[in-house]
């Protein structure tokens, strides 16, 4: 049998069996805070969210029409910018990767501005045109965004969820689909590819 | 029982006439078509089979999400127009491809879906019905001459006991056992 051990030299009984499983349970305790800390580190410190190519059934086929009304209550035809590039974004003002790409959407449409450049379009997901023009306004968005009051556009290009946004070729054909919120270096990284005939 | 009464071939021929019936009955009932829908009936009946695409797993009749109201919206509009609803499942997966459809397509790999279940059952009964077949033809199990001479003494015993009209049982468990004990 092991003797009992003690610092001060005297022979001491073994914890009890409760002390023992006091200790354990400090122990596992201190493993689960050290886990979650460590958790919660990483989830604040990632990078934000990418949008991803996913696929769909558009991708060679016509785009389907975009007509209505924007949410300045001007007219809009998507068939008038036959001919260019035409980027087309699906986003709602309540949703948060809308909210996070809106900047680089702006970037984007500000470098695009030269006549006959890539053309954006934005198409309001289930939300009022009033909380759209507000979101527009207050983030400086300029191109053009439709009211799709009874999500039938969103429909025709098979929208699951903002933001999903739309490349289409200056033939009027869906080139790329993508799923999150864009970059503007992406939008410019994914539009040359496109432009090159890459697939 | 009319079943026990009858002999092996008539009961067989009554098997086979009731799972005849059975069967032209469940054929015919489903075959039957049944009375005209409504265009609403019918966008409600291809509303349960669409899945709502941005949701896990319900219906676009289950749904009131926005992309499930808006389906809803094209397929009654599509029904009034006069399109079947291969037409209108057909305009839905060319959006959202096939996984916008709940029932499995009858066409490719997933008709297997369909074929196995038939298929599995159709098996099940020609097994049934091949052990039974067999159970029934197996031969009765050899009798020896010895065994005949005790089955004849055993016999002869209970006759003579019956008829001394004794009636005096032996002691010990009933049945035949008792009586052919040497």
């Amino acid at each position: 049998m092991t003797p009992p051990l003690s610092a001060s030299g005297l022979d001491l009984e073994p914890a009890p069996s409760g002390v023992r499983r006091r200790h354990s349970a400090r122990w596992v305790a201190g493993v689960v805070l050290v886990v979650g800390a460590a958790l919660v580190t990483l989830l604040a410190t990632r990078p934000p969210q990418a949008a991803t190519e996913v696929d769909t059934p558009l991708l060679g086929q016509r785009a389907p029409a975009i007509a209505g009304t924007t949410v300045t209550g001007a007219s809009f035809d998507l068939s008038t910018l036959r001919g260019r590039w035409v980027v087309v974004n699906f986003f709602a003002s309540w949703c948060p990767p809308c909210q996070q790409e809106q900047p680089d959407l702006v970037a984007f449409d500000y470098a695009h501005r030269t006549p006959g450049d890539t053309a954006l379009v934005g198409v309001v997901f289930d939300d009022a045109a009033s909380s759209a023009r507000a979101f527009m306004r207050s983030t400086g968005a300029a191109w053009p965004a439709v009211v799709d009051p009874d999500g039938q556009i969103a429909l025709q290009y098979g929208v699951r969820g903002p933001p999903e946004t739309f490349i289409v070729a200056p033939d009027g054909t869906v080139v790329a689909h993508f799923d999150g919120p864009m970059t503007g270096s992406g939008l410019d990284y994914w539009l040359a590819r496109a432009q090159r005939g890459t697939p | 029982m009319i079943a026990r009464r009858l002999p092996d071939a008539g009961r067989w021929a009554l098997w086979v006439v009731l799972l005849v019936v059975v069967g032209v009955a469940l054929g015919v009932g489903a075959s039957r078509p049944g009375p005209p829908l409504t265009a609403v009936q019918r966008a409600q009946s291809i509303d349960a089979q669409v899945r709502c695409p941005s949701c896990e797993d319900i219906s676009v009749a289950d749904s009131s999400a926005s992309t499930a109201q808006a389906i809803r919206q094209l397929v009654v509009a599509r029904v009034r127009a006069g399109q079947s609803d291969q037409q209108i499942d057909a305009f839905l997966v060319s959006r959202y491809g096939p996984g916008i459809l709940l029932r499995p397509p009858d066409t490719g790999v997933t008709a297997w879906v369909w074929v196995l279940p038939p298929v599995a059952v159709a098996a099940a009964v020609a097994g049934l019905a091949s052990a039974l077949w067999r159970r029934r033809g197996a031969a009765a199990p050899a009798v020896s001459e010895d065994d005949r001479a005790l089955v004849d003494r055993a016999l002869a015993q209970r006759a003579a006991a019956a008829g001394a009209g004794t009636g005096d049982t032996p002691a010990g468990p009933r049945g035949a056992g008792s009586v052919v004990a040497p």
